[in-house]
């Protein structure tokens, strides 16, 4: 991942050219260029304590296709909480996209972070689409980040680097939900994308490294439906929480492994390195069942920090 | 004699307590989930699959340090895949691994500055002693080569979850010696991607293996220590 500075914009594009297994996807995009204005999509979400003491979006800076509105207080368990969702103007992400997201939260501040609806990612024939993220939290500081589930289409090439900046004392949650594909569009489109990789990196605010996750999902070149990977799953969730030790062990005590065969349901949790937290993953066949066990170990990662669960979800969500 | 010493590092007798650990393997007995020997090579190919491009990665990359010369390299790419361990079971293991093959390469290769100067720093708990990097450095002071080190690499993984699977699955030694021979068909592909990756290049994705580790470790099955 490099930064190339173009010259009609102050935010560098990010670039992921060198990731080695994007090399056969580096042609230019026929369409709109790669960088160009509305596919080069920003945002800088930072959260902080106002004089009151109230968490408040104090900082928001944002490039089209993003798209982030005013903070909303709707959640009735923790009514001090600033929501907020994440669009994309643009529906899907595109061939040659490059976003970036920053979200910080200060000091003893809170944030809920989520998206509007289902991340699509379209088809593409000449190169890639991105996403570089820095999630920086403060001392005592807590982020729920629990966005819609992403949806590769058919050819979609997608890569992501998170990189994590977390005070000992502060607590992320950070959930992805990757579904296999369009499962009911025609007669089903399920590993059918080119490539996704995903990294997901946490480090302390003196650059201790914490721990590092990446993954690669190339469906043409692996055995995905092997004993072990996806098997007879179709979706696949992702959660790194970064928590203070004696909250991790308090959650990882609460927080059951299971597989439920009649479900087609599975959950597993585990340490992360150095005492960073913990990495739950799930595996499903529906997003309903897979959103839902998302949010149940949200709200007990909740329930440790904060005292309170989780509302009720939405019925339309 | 290279042979022999081929042999020798990549048996499974080797006293580094290979035996001891199944890889999830238990746990996805128990649930039926592996039951046969279709299943059981389909999960030994995954947990393949992942070590070529995990610990096969950094052997390959520490084997290369340790030619250089670089202990402080050495000692990154150790790091580096400790970070990259996301269960304790899976740390314990490559840590117990790691450090009776240190003592042992130690002791077979006296005057190798690598190795004494890596073996010192994990007794002073300054570097994690992960069991892929102590073959590297092994192979690297015997002159044997990359290929060697990493097929030495792959029999091993294949091996430890067949091994344990005669304990546990309901196969028999020719059932596992076939898949053996099979596997071992992927590694020369597995090899030309791996030769290529950096440490940041690392990855792995087995989700279902991941759920089997955490209700093992969670779980009070206890035939095996992963």
């Amino acid at each position: 991942m490099k930064e190339i500075k173009r010259e009609y914009s102050d935010i560098p594009v990010i670039s992921f050219d060198d990731a080695p297994e994007m090399a056969p996807y580096l042609q230019p995009v026929k369409a709109s260029y790669v960088g160009a204005p509305g596919k080069h999509g920003y945002l800088n979400l930072g959260f902080e304590l106002d004089s009151s003491g109230k968490s408040i979006l104090r900082e928001l800076d944002r490039r089209t296709p993003l798209i982030v509105q005013q903070e909303l207080y709707f959640d009735q368990e923790l009514p001090g909480i600033p929501c907020v969702y994440i669009l994309s103007s643009g529906g899907p992400n595109v061939d040659g996209d490059r976003y970036r997201q920053n979200i910080s939260v200060g000091k003893d501040a809170m944030a809920f972070v989520s998206t509007g609806a289902a991340t699509k990612l379209a088809e593409m024939k000449y190169n890639y689409s991105s996403m570089a993220q820095v999630i920086t939290l403060d001392e005592g500081a807590y982020l729920e980040y629990l966005p819609e589930p992403i949806i590769p289409c058919r050819h979609t090439r997608f890569i992501s680097d998170t990189r994590m900046v977390v005070h000992p004392t502060a607590t992320v949650f950070y959930s992805e939900v990757y579904m296999g594909g369009r499962k009911y569009y025609g007669d089903g489109e399920m590993f059918e994308y080119d490539i996704l990789s995903v990294c997901t990196h946490g480090e302390r605010p003196d650059g201790q490294q914490l721990f590092r996750e990446k993954f690669i999902i190339d469906p043409a070149n692996s055995d995905l439906r092997d004993v072990g990977i996806m098997h007879g799953y179709d979706i696949f969730a992702n959660v790194v929480v970064l928590t203070p030790v004696d909250k991790a062990r308090e959650i990882y005590e609460k927080t059951e492994a299971f597989i439920d065969r009649k479900r087609k349901l599975a959950a597993g949790i585990t340490h992360l390195p150095n005492g960073a937290g913990l990495l739950y993953k799930v595996l499903g066949m529906e997003t309903g069942p897979v959103k839902e066990t998302v949010r149940k170990f949200c709200s007990q990662v909740r329930q440790a920090v904060k005292g309170v669960p989780l509302p009720k979800e939405f019925p339309w969500r | 004699m290279k042979v022999m010493r081929l042999l020798q590092m990549t048996d499974s007798t080797f006293p580094v307590g290979t035996f001891s650990f199944s890889n999830g393997l238990e746990t996805a007995t128990y649930e039926g989930i592996v039951n046969d020997a279709d299943t059981l090579m389909q999960y030994t190919r995954s947990i393949a699959l992942q070590g070529a491009y995990s610990d096969g990665v950094a052997a390959l990359l520490a084997y290369r340090a340790s030619k250089a010369g670089d202990l402080a390299a050495v000692e990154e790419i150790d790091r580096q895949l400790m970070l990259f361990k996301m269960n304790d079971e899976a740390r314990t293991m490559l840590q117990r691994m790691g450090r009776k093959m240190a003592e042992l390469a130690e002791r077979f290769y006296p005057d190798d500055k690598v190795i004494a100067g890596w073996h010192a720093d994990i007794k002073d708990e300054k570097t994690p002693g992960c069991f892929p990097v102590a073959q590297g450095l092994t192979f690297a002071a015997e002159g044997l080569t990359e290929e060697e080190l990493f097929a030495s690499h792959q029999y091993g993984v294949i091996n430890m979850v067949l091994g344990a699977a005669l304990r546990c699955v309901r196969v028999s030694h020719f059932d596992t010696q076939e898949i053996l021979f099979k596997l071992s068909e992927d590694v020369p592909r597995l090899y030309e991607k791996a030769r290529t990756m950096r440490v940041e290049d690392m990855n792995a994705f087995v989700p279902e293996a991941d759920i089997f580790a955490s209700l093992h470790e969670k779980g009070n099955m206890r035939m095996f220590m992963s």
